[in-house]
């Protein structure tokens, strides 16, 4: 049994996607759905000759953060990098169904105190996107994933936790996108292409994956705070992720759809004035754009704790 | 009747000044040649057979003179015999293939370890031996004497002083058998200035300076970044410093490279301090500046560090820290490649370290079938040491176990050095790691070499430490016994997979085999949460943000 004490003062790039799931939520109060003792694994990687795990790299179930019960959705980077297949994805999906019909069933029970119930739905990221070796299912579980998160619309937050090795690439960098709210740590990294493809494809004067300052300065947690990309950046723990969840427990539902960034007519159009104004500004850098935001000395940025960081940094202001 | 005999006891000294008599006009100040000069300047030092020494090993590099040597003209510079450390540039290579060098001997070599192989088997180049580096060092001395050594430097003044640094490594060793044999040494630096921080090769052993258009390439080889470090490595190192370091209390060591000895190192501040062992174990290293070293420096547990070279990105903390390292009066580490392999092979009671492949019988080898790696300093630090004449407890301990001793050397007390290989029973990609036969022997063959190159043979291993366990081989009374020893640490390999359960039993109750269990070491508590720095930046930290890693390894 997982000593949850412990797991609160873990790294949490250093957890796993079980550590991490019974950490993120109060103590003792985790229960897991479709258990590596249910044996639900993959179909298709035996036929490739491929290992296979008993939870296929997703661990999901139920917990609690004060009187709100969390379905937690937790992905493992050691099994295929995170890669999303069709199992791993179909328990994504089935958990963000089950927030909902509860969301339904509080609503019914307890019509007048519903908000001190409202399910929530957290999502630890730690994936390269679809698994290739099963690719088509891969593919179809990212859209049922999206579509799932557009009909919890309005109705339950889903928030992103992005802080663990892999870093949150390829199609699931498009569904922490269409979450609620991210949370990340400076580990974190978030993006579409991961920087070795980008390497491969483009060649290594436009990204040298190798480099990991220039990776992490351009995919990182600090670089995604400052554009606003993420919400919140919290100290690299099991704890300071939990803290701060709880925190986010605590605001009033309807104003979580302003820590949204796509999803509406008028996030597209703050998107696009941040791509035009790419184009005037012409950073050839990430931390070009640190300094853009009125950060002078972005490199004494990258180098300090976050905490540090969080009291001097100047982040692009939102329109909104 | 006698006729007269007429000889000659300075031909040497004499070709030498005439070959610096056809280069005087390249010459700008004092000693210093123009880049652009370099290529005729070769051409008018360097004669067809000549041997020549091209200064570079596992981390600087004579890298611009290793370019313009290839641009001399094969009509007037050919046939040359390379005696150099490492092989590891593109053009250390190329040389054999303009035809303006035909023989080599050398020590290691890494990323050309493959395109050497086909050169070998296509008659490109005329392998003499590979060495280890105190065995080549020493045949500079005897008949593999450098005529001209083209070396590197970090500055020179005009006088041709050098100022090597914090990677002098090889250049001493080299620069001294060249000179006092009359050859010439030619060196570049990066910067040509008029006061060197210090001199580290006197001016008048050095006959030509230049300063290359870019700074010499050197490459951080002992950074481990500890966030790779993994759970089972952790366990692993648990075994090592319970099994090992606290059974024997050993005082003095050399790590080898990898994220091994690199677990062990961030497990001393935690585990083992919890054992209790600080000052009993660890007080003196032959190493490189490994980063993963600095949390157990901060915590005192090391008293001296000698190194083979230098680290990118440690110079600061170095400089800070000279009671453990070797620093200059100008402050900057003073590496010295030959004098650490000596203290290495001499002053030291364990060598510990990973490696590839492990044979039946205990040999191992890093040796794949296509790739003439090489053996760089392992061996001289991974062998028993037949001229010690010193004691120390860990070396009597292990000695006074040696399962062959009496027949030996029947009655008469004698230590035996520690040589530890730590690996995991599979590599990458599933293949194991303990075989029927090495590589090395398939390479032997593809090559036409004269022996399988072995690391380390196992006449001269003591524990080899595997996730299943340490088996302590130099114990066992004979290769029976010693086979079986291996068959019990070596898991679900093929070897292992012959492992017979009553056999083992036998080993532990022996304590030839000792399990986790065995060393009462509670497996759960084997993870990452032990380290005592997770990743880069907690080095940092830990050593007062003195430490500057390279760009690659920093994820800020």
């Amino acid at each position: 049994m997982l000593n949850w004490e412990k797991l609160q003062q873990l790294n949490f790039t250093d957890a796993n996607a079980r550590e991490r799931a019974f950490g993120l939520v109060d103590k003792g109060s985790f229960t897991e759905f479709v258990s590596p003792r249910d044996k639900m694994s993959s179909p298709h990687l035996p036929v490739l000759g491929e290992a296979i795990e008993f939870d296929d790299g997703i661990v999901t179930g139920l917990g609690l953060l004060g009187s709100r019960p969390v379905f937690v959705i937790s992905q493992e980077g050691k099994f295929i990098g995170g890669a999303i297949g069709e199992v791993g994805g179909a328990k994504m999906v089935k958990t963000i169904k089950l927030a909902l019909q509860t969301y339904e069933r509080v609503k019914k029970i307890t019509p007048a105190s519903y908000e001190k119930r409202l399910p929530a739905v957290i999502i630890s990221f730690e994936t390269g996107g679809v698994r290739l070796h099963e690719a088509n299912a891969g593919l179809l579980a990212h859209a049922e994933v999206m579509d799932q998160i557009q009909d919890a619309r309005g109705k339950i937050p889903i928030i992103a936790v992005i802080g663990s090795k892999v870093g949150c690439f390829g199609g699931m960098g498009f569904v922490a996108a269409a979450t609620d709210i991210i949370v990340m740590s400076e580990n974190g990294r978030l993006g579409l292409t991961g920087p070795e493809v980008i390497e491969q494809e483009m060649g290594k004067d436009e990204f040298d994956a190798a480099n990991k300052a220039l990776v992490f300065r351009t995919t990182g947690g600090k670089h995604k705070y400052i554009m606003q990309d993420c919400n919140f950046l919290v100290e690299d723990s099991v704890r300071a992720f939990r803290t701060q969840l709880k925190e986010i427990m605590n605001i009033p539902f309807p104003e979580i759809e302003k820590y949204r960034r796509i999803g509406s007519l008028q996030l597209v159009e703050e998107q696009l004035e941040l791509v035009k104004s790419a184009v005037t500004i012409g950073p050839k850098d990430a931390q070009d754009m640190w300094k853009y935001y009125g950060n002078d000395n972005p490199q004494a940025l990258a180098d300090i704790s976050p905490k540090e960081f969080l009291a001097t940094v100047k982040r692009r202001e939102r329109v909104i | 009747m006698g006729t007269e005999i007429t000889k000659v006891w300075d031909s040497l000294k004499r070709d030498t000044q005439e070959r610096l008599n056809k280069v005087k006009h390249l010459v700008k100040e004092g000693k210093v040649v123009a880049a652009e000069d370099t290529v005729a300047l070769l051409e008018g030092v360097i004669k067809p057979g000549d041997k020549v020494n091209l200064e570079g090993n596992n981390q600087k590099q004579a890298d611009f003179l290793a370019e313009c040597l290839c641009k001399v003209d094969s009509n007037k510079v050919h046939d040359l015999h390379m005696v150099q450390s490492v092989l590891a540039l593109k053009s250390h290579l190329d040389v054999f293939e303009k035809g303006i060098a035909k023989k080599l001997d050398y020590s290691f070599s890494g990323p050309q370890a493959g395109r050497l192989a086909e050169f070998v088997r296509d008659g490109k180049l005329e392998l003499g031996a590979i060495h280890t580096y105190l065995e080549l060092f020493g045949r500079y001395y005897a008949d593999l004497i450098p005529r001209v050594a083209l070396v590197v430097g970090f500055e020179a003044d005009k006088e041709g002083n050098l100022y090597t640094g914090f990677n002098t490594e090889d250049t001493p060793v080299i620069v001294e058998a060249t000179k006092f044999k009359q050859g010439i040494v030619i060196a570049q630096v990066n910067k040509i200035v008029d006061k060197v921080p210090r001199v580290d090769i006197p001016g008048d052993w050095v006959d030509f300076v230049i300063e290359s258009p870019k700074p010499f390439y050197i490459e951080p080889l002992f950074t481990r970044d500890p966030a790779l470090i993994t759970d089972t490595q952790v366990l692993m190192a648990m075994m090592a410093i319970k099994g090992i370091y606290g059974e024997y209390e050993v005082q003095s060591m050399n790590h080898g490279i990898g994220f091994f000895t690199a677990a062990i190192e961030l497990l001393l501040p935690t585990y083992g301090e919890e054992l209790g062992l600080k000052g009993k174990t660890c007080s003196y290293f032959c190493l490189n500046p490994h980063p993963t070293l600095i949390p157990a420096i901060e915590k005192g547990w090391v008293k001296s560090i000698h190194c083979f070279g230098g680290e990118l990105g440690m110079e600061e903390y170095v400089k800070a820290r000279s009671d453990i390292f070797f620093v200059g009066p100008d402050g900057s580490l003073r590496s010295n490649r030959a004098y650490c392999q000596a203290a290495g092979h001499y002053a030291m009671d364990m060598f510990i370290g990973g490696t590839l492949q492990i044979d039946k019988y205990g040999n191992s080898s890093t040796a794949t079938a296509n790739r003439i790696a090489g053996f760089g300093g392992a061996p001289n630090m991974g062998c028993d040491a037949k001229g010690r004449r010193h004691s120390s407890e860990a070396w009597l301990k292990c000695g006074e176990e040696y399962g062959i001793q009496g027949d030996l050397v029947g009655k008469m007390p004698r230590g035996k050095k520690l040589v530890v290989q730590m690996q995991e029973t599979f590599k990458e990609k599933l293949e194991p790691a303990f075989v029927e036969e090495l590589d090395a022997e398939q390479l032997q063959k593809n090559a036409g070499l004269d022996l399988p190159p072995v690391m380390i043979y196992s006449d001269d291993l003591t524990h080899i430490i595997t996730e299943e366990g340490i088996a302590y081989i130099h114990k066992c009374a004979d290769m029976k016994e010693k086979m079986a020893a291996i068959r019990a640490v070596a898991g679900y390999t093929k070897i292992g997979l012959q492992a017979d359960e009553q056999e083992t039993k036998v080993l532990r109750q022996k304590g030839i085999v000792k399990t986790p269990a065995d060393l009462e070491i509670d497996i759960t508590r084997a993870n990452r949460s032990l380290l005592a720095a997770k990743n880069i930046k907690e080095l940092v930290e830990w050593s007062g943000g003195l430490y500057s890693p390279p760009a690659k390894f920093r994820n800020w």
